[in-house]
């Protein structure tokens, strides 16, 4: 029982990360279309600016998270301005070419300027703490509490905020928000502002419990794509629902199962979902 | 108020719409008739900015808006309601049309008021306002897509086929809505395969055939013409 309980908040919390990521990668898809394979390297520099920050100029925790989110935000726009904006009228499979060109480069940048070396990032919150009879560490509720504030924050900022409705309008209907007037070069900038914000905030989080690496966000992205084309591609409850299970599963599976087989879990998961719902758990109703 | 000469329009290599010249005076209601494919769609399209025109100019209000971006289009005052009808389909009906004042989300006063006026015109999009745009009937999500673009009170209101797939008694209403939002003082550019119903509220019409236009002239003239009427009127 004890081991269950343990086993479901690691599931939560490995949850909690897959979403912030998968949320990223389906907002980006929902209005573009384009499957962003760099998103996993906006992850890892999320997680390498925050690591810097910290330790080179000695930045607190939050400060440091804040720039991080910043400065891949602005990234995620510069990505797009640079490189999808101006691809918008070639196939699309040109996007695609381009956003693994990306993922090379970005990851070849990283180990430049940073090494090859697997780094560990110190965090302000290592204490443990006991509750409802779990031993926990701070840094492991913290990536809960975190995780599930910012996604009410982005939820309320979609639903009830004029600019964030322009993102879901955009993803419904493209040529429908162009004749409503709205600007969609702008809307696809915001778009991948919160999209790289997300993916640092996200890294930032998990890289104290995980090691900061150059390929830290293969595996991350990898399953961030298992989880929006289980959610459903483009769906943003289906990216946050599929996160959690894909946590839970792999943290139960770990444990039940074998905790050598933990990541294949989420392709067998894959597999299994999409014979039963091909388009996904949501399919885009609920963006 | 809306010019357009000489307008060109090219797919590829193959030209849409070919040296179209239109004149629409402030308060007319003016039809485009003409079949599927002849150019109506194609001429909506480069008005809204959402086309490149490859030859000609569009002016509006004496300002020239062709080429410009669709999003400076509407601010200025011509909004486009697509024969597809573009909703946004998992969105309320409300919210749909919250969305067609857009260019007007700073004045909240302005919103209210043609939120009322736009639930004045169709009843039952107040009665509906928690639905989901896409379960709405093809008549209803009609209704909806002229009141999202009246939601942005035009100046000139462009309307693509509105009666394209609805129910011969729901088309006579549509009709008779059109006739009340001209009436009202907007401007109305409208493009038609029913030249019946058009031609009875219209001011004055053009025909297109293959991408170029064919009969200029008022709606009686058109009305009375032998070739329109054996091609669209079947009498």
């Amino acid at each position: 029982m004890d081991i269950l309980t343990q086993q479901l908040f690691n599931g939560l919390t490995i949850g909690s990360v897959y979403s912030l990521v998968a949320l990223g990668l389906t907002l980006v898809y929902g209005i573009l279309h384009i499957p962003n394979f760099a998103h996993g390297a906006l992850y890892m520099l999320g997680a390498y600016i925050t690591l810097t920050t910290m330790l080179l100029w000695g930045f607190n925790y939050w400060v440091a998270i804040a720039i991080s989110v910043l400065v891949v935000g602005l990234l995620g726009v510069l990505m797009d301005r640079l490189v999808f904006h101006q691809l918008r009228n070639a196939p699309p499979i040109h996007d695609k070419i381009a956003a693994i060109g990306i993922l090379l480069f970005l990851e070849a940048l990283a180990q430049l300027i940073w090494g090859a070396d697997y780094r560990s990032m110190s965090t302000p919150y290592g204490e443990v703490i006991n509750m409802f009879g779990l031993t926990v560490t701070m840094q492991r509720v913290l990536i809960n509490v975190g995780a599930i504030a910012v996604m009410i924050l982005l939820f309320v900022f979609l639903k009830k905020t004029y600019i964030g409705a322009t993102i879901i309008a955009m993803a419904q209907n493209r040529e429908g928000a162009h004749l409503v007037g709205i600007n969609t070069n702008k809307v696809a900038m915001l778009t991948f502002m919160l999209s790289g914000g997300l993916a640092a905030f996200a890294a930032s989080l998990s890289a104290p419990i995980n090691l900061v690496f150059p390929g830290m966000g293969h595996l991350v992205i990898l399953k961030a794509f298992v989880i929006i084309i289980l959610g459903g591609m483009g769906s943003i409850p289906g990216a946050i629902v599929g996160g959690y299970i894909l946590g839970f599963s792999e943290s139960l599976g770990a444990t039940y199962l074998s905790n050598d087989y933990k990541d294949i879990i989420a392709f067998l998961l894959l597999v299994i979902i999409l014979s039963f719902k091909p388009k996904g758990l949501f399919s885009r109703e609920g963006f | 108020m809306l010019k357009l000469s000489g307008l060109t329009v090219t797919y590829g290599s193959f030209a849409a719409i070919e040296d179209v010249t239109i004149d629409v005076a402030e308060g007319e209601l003016v039809v485009l008739l003409g079949s599927n494919g002849a150019g109506k769609s194609s001429t909506f399209r480069a008005i809204s900015g959402l086309e490149k025109p490859s030859a000609g100019g569009i002016t509006f209000d004496g300002k020239n808006i062709a080429g410009q971006s669709p999003e400076r289009i509407v601010k200025s005052g011509v909004v486009q309601c697509a024969e597809d009808r573009k909703l946004f389909p998992q969105m309320t009906v409300h919210e749909n049309l919250i969305m067609g004042a857009y260019v007007h989300r700073k004045k909240k006063k302005e919103i209210r008021q043609a939120l009322e006026n736009v639930h004045a015109l169709f009843p039952m999009l107040q009665e509906k306002k928690d639905h989901a745009a896409g379960s709405l009937s093809g008549g209803q999500q009609q209704m909806l897509a002229i009141g999202r673009a009246l939601m942005s009170r035009p100046k000139l209101l462009l309307l693509d086929e509105p009666s394209i797939g609805l129910a011969p008694l729901i088309v006579e209403q549509m009709f008779e809505v059109i006739h009340q939002i001209n009436q009202e003082g907007t401007t109305v550019l409208l493009a038609e395969q029913n030249a019946n119903a058009a031609l009875k509220i219209a001011d004055r019409g053009y025909v297109f055939e293959s991408g170029s236009i064919v009969v200029q002239g008022t709606s009686e003239e058109l009305f009375t013409n032998d070739a329109v009427r054996k091609a669209y009127i079947g009498a």
